[in-house]
């Protein structure tokens, strides 16, 4: 045995029997993004473009760091464009572009309602 | 209620927004995967409204349905224990995902729990999205391997005479308790009944007591 050998016996997410502390009984209400991410999950694995087995994988293998720092949906969603890109279906520059024009959609409509708000005699 | 920021940059950790203000990077990326696949046409923008909708009206009140069902009907039962989604089916529940249900049933001799120690495989298709806890550490890590101590931190002591099986899901299969019928309802209704029944009970984490007799006024 070496100090080691738990890196290879076990995956990163495989909790099963490890040391925790007790079970405090979190709950928070599922925000809006977090219930379209796991629709759109859903609706991946009806059309078979990425299955439940190949999400758990691609959440998986995302390592250790990102598996302790991100949030349970923000894993799922970055799991979902690896695999995309690994898939040939989306490349990295394409979502790279999307996004930002997503961004820059939202800022809009803030500055938008901003105004809209000032006009109306809001500060 | 979300903190307040300026902007959102892929450079600082995200902030989970309620609905106002600059969407985070996260939620950026998922609206961008959505509308790049959308553009696509893998799917359609129907489908994923169609599909919250459907994610919306599972709930564990549809779990409750099925397991006053169950207690009242032992032939749908004994379907329910046989092939849980072969029974689901027939009263028309869909299944998002290529999964097995294996309905767990309660009795005198065995307390059922589950699990999923690898992630957060849960019966959605029943009852909705999981609680976190289900979801974090603790609970994942020490159910296997002390699951009444677990149990006692709900305040669910099983008595040693009982067995505790512990079932722990997969992508494949998921689990779902059957409680047991609390005692004194064989005059209780099957809408009645279902309003006994917890989400936390149909994890089996806790159990259905017995419904409080009804106070009796002057």
């Amino acid at each position: 045995m070496t100090d080691t050998d738990r890196l290879l016996t076990r995956l990163p997410t495989e909790m099963g029997g490890l040391a925790a502390g007790p079970v405090e009984r979190l709950e928070h209400d599922y925000l809006p993004w977090e219930k379209r991410c796991h629709a759109l999950a859903n609706v991946l694995d009806v059309h078979k473009i990425i299955s439940t087995e190949e999400k758990r994988r691609g959440v998986e293998s995302l390592g250790a760091e990102i598996d302790g720092k991100l949030k349970y949906y923000e894993r799922w969603i970055v799991a979902f464009a690896n695999i995309l890109f690994q898939k040939q279906i989306l490349t990295p520059e394409e979502l790279a572009r999307k996004m930002d024009e997503v961004e820059a959609r939202f800022e809009a409509a803030l500055t938008k309602s901003a105004l809209a708000g000032e006009a109306r005699g809001h500060t | 209620m979300s903190e307040q920021h300026a902007h959102a940059h892929g450079d600082h950790p995200p902030i989970a927004d309620a609905g106002d203000g600059m969407p985070g990077y996260y939620e950026i990326m998922e609206t961008a995967v959505r509308e790049l696949l959308l553009e696509k046409q893998l799917f359609s923008a129907d489908e994923i409204r169609r599909m919250l909708e459907v994610m919306d009206s599972r709930t564990p009140a549809l779990g409750a349905k099925i397991v006053a069902r169950a207690w009242v009907d032992p032939e749908f039962r004994a379907r329910l224990l046989a092939d849980g989604r072969a029974a689901l089916e027939e009263l028309g529940i869909s299944f998002f995902e290529d999964t097995d249900l294996i309905v767990l049933e309660n009795t005198d001799k065995i307390h059922n729990v589950i699990v999923c120690t690898l992630c957060s495989c849960y019966p959605r298709e029943i009852l909705g999205l999981p609680p976190d806890w289900y979801k974090l550490q603790p609970y994942r890590a020490r159910t296997v391997v002390e699951p009444r101590a677990v149990l006692a931190e709900f305040g669910t002591n099983i008595p040693d005479d009982v067995e505790v099986r512990v079932s722990d899901s997969t992508a494949m299969v998921r689990y779902l308790v059957l409680p047991q019928r609390p005692p004194n309802t064989e005059r209780v209704t099957e809408d009645e009944l279902a309003s006994l029944v917890t989400r936390d009970a149909m994890i089996g984490v806790t159990r259905i007591d017995a419904p409080k007799e009804k106070e009796k006024s002057r």
